[in-house]
């Protein structure tokens, strides 16, 4: 009695820590989504009488060397850097999942190119081979993203494979096949269900992982393009003033550190009420 | 009973746990002491032993690196001569004074026979480093040799013969060189035993207070005292130059104290050495940040974009929000300091509005209202070619970029190191910035010469203009300073009239030291750095 007392009382905590970190990661969702309504400033608008001020009531995250309002800035960047995570994310895990489900089906010769492709992109360090591609595309966001999901997908192939061969061996498996289901009946109605769940805590999970790699692809000069406001390039752009004037590092700084810090939350929450 | 022993047992457990933690812990501090003692021990000897014969001095450099042409100290390699110079290996003929004036340095006197003829006295009793005495024989090889290496100097010096008497040069030229004494300033110019040849590393041996030991481009470059030295004793011992290109980098360097004093500190690290630890030395130098126009693009090779760009940047903003003051508002190539500099010219004034107005009457209108404008379907973006090697670069393309997107330009930056490949591209870009000492040798007509005229080689935008091919074929056989003066106002002003080029702001160039550096002083030709008067207290 006793324990199952427990058990629920976990379960309210887990469902309670679920909902206040799926608000704050809808928050930031929102405050990229009305970016341009919640600007105090224009983040573009260079204003050479007010460089580099600290921190004050008018402008509460300073303003930097061009004289921009930062916090206007750190809105803006919020827009590109939590959108662009998203795409990418949205891309990597849709893109491996079906990569992955159909190797798994299918299996044979699709699986051996398939996976042997995902060898190779796994081969290589993360970081140094997204470096490779975007300095090949050439600079961007847009680029940017597309270096980090070629060698992101894998990573779902592998696991949505994994996950269907185990499905693809279970006894309700074989009864749709007896009943007469086409493959992709099996796949919509049967697979995807069941391996949703765990895909979805690892994309989430991973949008912190993502938005670093994204940021440090923006700071190397690789990612957003002068004069986005994007949160890596803006730290980059202010680095030389760490010791000077801090707030100009910081406040993009800060933006990464919650926004990954409340996505990383988010997905522990998130798998622990859907994998207790 | 039982009880008891189970705990006894805990407790000895734990007593030999903590015991083995005690023991890693002490083995592993006494490991580190040991090994801090050993390097104290070690670097005490050495300093003890060394302090009292041995001065060493570290200098950190942003620009002594291959991406600027210093890969080494060879003169007659690139821009070699710049490392060569500034780091007291080599000296050149002449010097200039801090009013840029030229005076002798390792020549005592000359004299101009004829317009083609120029006899040059050399000082007596110069060394050079490699022990062979300096006499005419030893210059005339020197000469000789960078004449038939270096293009620029070959192109400046127009050399038909040397002839060497003891301490008597003989210069004759091909067509009349009103500049060769100039040109013989440059630090291309430096004066080196060409016997001695050129090590491997490009180590040349000079008549400078130092001797190059070893190079490593990129890295670092060793010196040590020119105990022979014929103009007094350098007070210095050992001097390593270490080339450190990123700004941040030398800054912590400075901070830490792993160099002594810095050339290239990012402006905005200055508050960091705003106290009684350092010092600054500064003056302002005819280094120019500009633009060059291309005429073979579709945008800028229009007359009203160009005008529209000349007009839509704000110079004063940029030196005073951007640059903290740490640079000059520019008119023309030449800065106030110069005769036939600063206002002697008149360029376009910044006015957002006239130069919207420029561009409407040219038909680049904003049809679609996004703020972006057209003409026959072309968008107005304009290629803006720029590097970072030069911190105020990538500052002033991010300014005009937000300066000209209020007039209807949308400005595409491409800021690579790359830009000496990519500007050979007529194709790749619209304006080309960068920065360059535009009078090296004191005298107006380098500019024209490297810049504007259908010879020059960085004439990469083609841009032509009968009456300055004129001028500057009047000023090439003009002797009368005052005649060259004039020409070069002209010639400023012709350019300028075109908007063939907006010159920006001109450099004040500082270095800052640690308190106890003495005899660092800026020079307005950026040349002299480490001379025979540098000591460290």
């Amino acid at each position: 009695m006793r324990k199952l007392r427990r058990t629920r009382k976990q379960r309210r905590m887990r469902m309670q820590r679920l909902a206040v970190f799926s608000v704050l990661a809808g928050l930031l969702l929102l405050t990229a989504l009305f970016a341009e309504q919640l600007c105090p400033y224009d983040p573009y608008m260079q204003d050479y009488g007010s460089v580099l001020s600290a921190p004050s009531p008018a402008h509460p995250f300073g303003t930097d060397r061009f004289g921009r309002d930062m916090l206007s800035r750190v809105i803006a960047g919020a827009r590109t850097s939590i959108f662009s995570t998203l795409v990418l994310v949205g891309i990597i895990s849709v893109s491996g999942t079906a990569a992955g489900v159909l190797c798994a089906y299918f299996g044979k010769w699709t699986d051996a190119v398939v996976m042997r492709i995902a060898d190779v992109c796994l081969a290589f360090p993360g970081l140094v081979f997204a470096l490779a591609v975007s300095a090949v595309l050439g600079g961007g966001t847009g680029t940017a993203v597309i270096a980090l999901a070629a060698v992101s997908w894998p990573k779902y192939a592998r696991l949505a494979r994994s996950r269907t061969l185990e499905i693809m061996s279970s006894d309700y498996l074989a009864a749709a096949r007896l009943a007469g289901d086409a493959p992709g009946q099996m796949i919509v109605r049967h697979i995807l269900p069941n391996i949703a769940g765990q895909i979805l805590v690892t994309a989430v999970l991973d949008m912190g992982t993502m938005m670093m790699e994204l940021s440090a692809l923006s700071f190397l000069g690789l990612g957003a393009r002068i004069p986005t406001a994007e949160w890596g390039s803006m730290m980059s752009g202010g680095r030389s003033m760490l010791q000077t004037y801090p707030w100009v590092v910081l406040a993009p700084g800060s933006a990464i550190f919650v926004t990954v810090a409340v996505f990383n939350l988010f997905g522990d929450a998130l798998r622990d009420c859907l994998e207790p | 009973m039982m009880k008891k022993e189970k705990n006894t047992g805990r407790k000895k457990r734990t007593a030999v746990l903590q015991r083995l933690v005690l023991g890693m812990t002490a083995g592993l501090l006494a490991g580190i002491f040991s090994g801090c003692t050993v390097r104290e021990g070690d670097s005490s000897t050495y300093q003890t032993g060394e302090e009292s014969s041995t001065k060493t001095f570290v200098f950190g450099d942003t620009t002594f690196n291959a991406e600027n042409g210093e890969a080494d100290i060879n003169p007659r390699h690139d821009n070699g001569g710049w490392a060569c110079i500034r780091y007291g290996v080599g000296e050149t003929l002449f010097r200039f004074t801090d009013q840029m004036e030229i005076e002798p340095w390792l020549a005592r006197s000359y004299e101009n026979t004829d317009e083609l003829t120029w006899k040059i006295t050399l000082r007596d009793g110069i060394t050079f480093t490699s022990g062979r005495n300096m006499d005419g024989e030893a210059v005339k090889e020197c000469l000789e040799a960078l004449v038939s290496e270096h293009d620029r100097a070959a192109g400046d010096l127009h050399i038909a013969e040397i002839t060497a008497e003891g301490m008597t040069l003989t210069i004759r030229t091909e067509i009349p060189v009103p500049t060769l004494i100039n040109a013989l300033a440059d630090p291309y110019a430096c004066i080196c035993d060409v016997r001695a040849g050129v090590t491997e590393d490009g180590i040349v041996q000079g008549t400078g207070p130092y001797r190059a030991v070893s190079l490593t481009p990129d890295t670092s470059l060793e010196l040590v005292k020119n105990e022979d030295y014929w103009n007094g004793e350098p007070k210095l011992d050992e001097i390593t130059v270490r080339t450190i290109t990123d700004g941040d980098t030398l800054t912590m360097a400075l901070q830490s104290g792993e160099i002594d004093a810095a050339y290239g500190i990012p402006y905005l690290s200055y508050p960091l050495f705003e106290n009684d630890g350092y010092t600054f030395t500064g003056c302002a130098t005819s280094r120019v940040f500009f633009g060059a126009m291309n005429f073979e693009s579709g945008i800028t090779g229009d007359p009203a974009v160009r005008k529209a760009i000349a007009m839509g940047i704000d110079k004063e903003g940029f030196v005073e929000g951007l640059l903290d003051g740490n640079g000059y508002a520019a008119t023309g190539v030449y800065p106030d300091s110069f005769a036939f500099g600063g206002d002697a010219v008149t360029a376009e004034g910044y006015d957002p509005d006239g130069a919207a107005q420029v561009l409407e009457d040219a038909g680049w209108t904003d049809e679609d209202g996004d703020g972006l404008r057209e003409k026959d379907g072309t968008p107005l973006v304009l290629r803006w070619l720029t590097y970072p090697s030069r911190q105020e670069l990538p500052l002033l393309a991010e300014a005009a970029q937000a300066m000209l997107g209020e007039i209807g330009f949308r400005v595409e930056i491409i800021n690579t190191a790359d830009h000496n490949r990519l500007r050979s591209d007529s194709s790749a870009w619209d304006i080309y910035v960068s920065a360059m000492v535009t009078a090296p040798t004191g005298d107006p007509e380098y500019f024209f010469t490297y810049h504007c005229l259908d010879s020059s080689d960085s004439n990469d935008g083609h841009y032509h203009s009968d009456r300055l091919e004129e001028l500057a074929e009047e000023m090439a056989r003009t002797f009368d300073v005052q005649r060259r003066e004039e020409l070069a106002v002209e010639m400023q002003q012709t350019i300028l009239d075109d908007n063939a080029y907006v010159f920006c702001s001109h450099l004040r160039m500082s270095m800052i030291a640690k308190a106890g550096v003495t005899g660092l002083t800026a020079h307005p030709c950026d040349y002299y750095e480490i001379t025979v008067d540098l000591d460290y207290e």
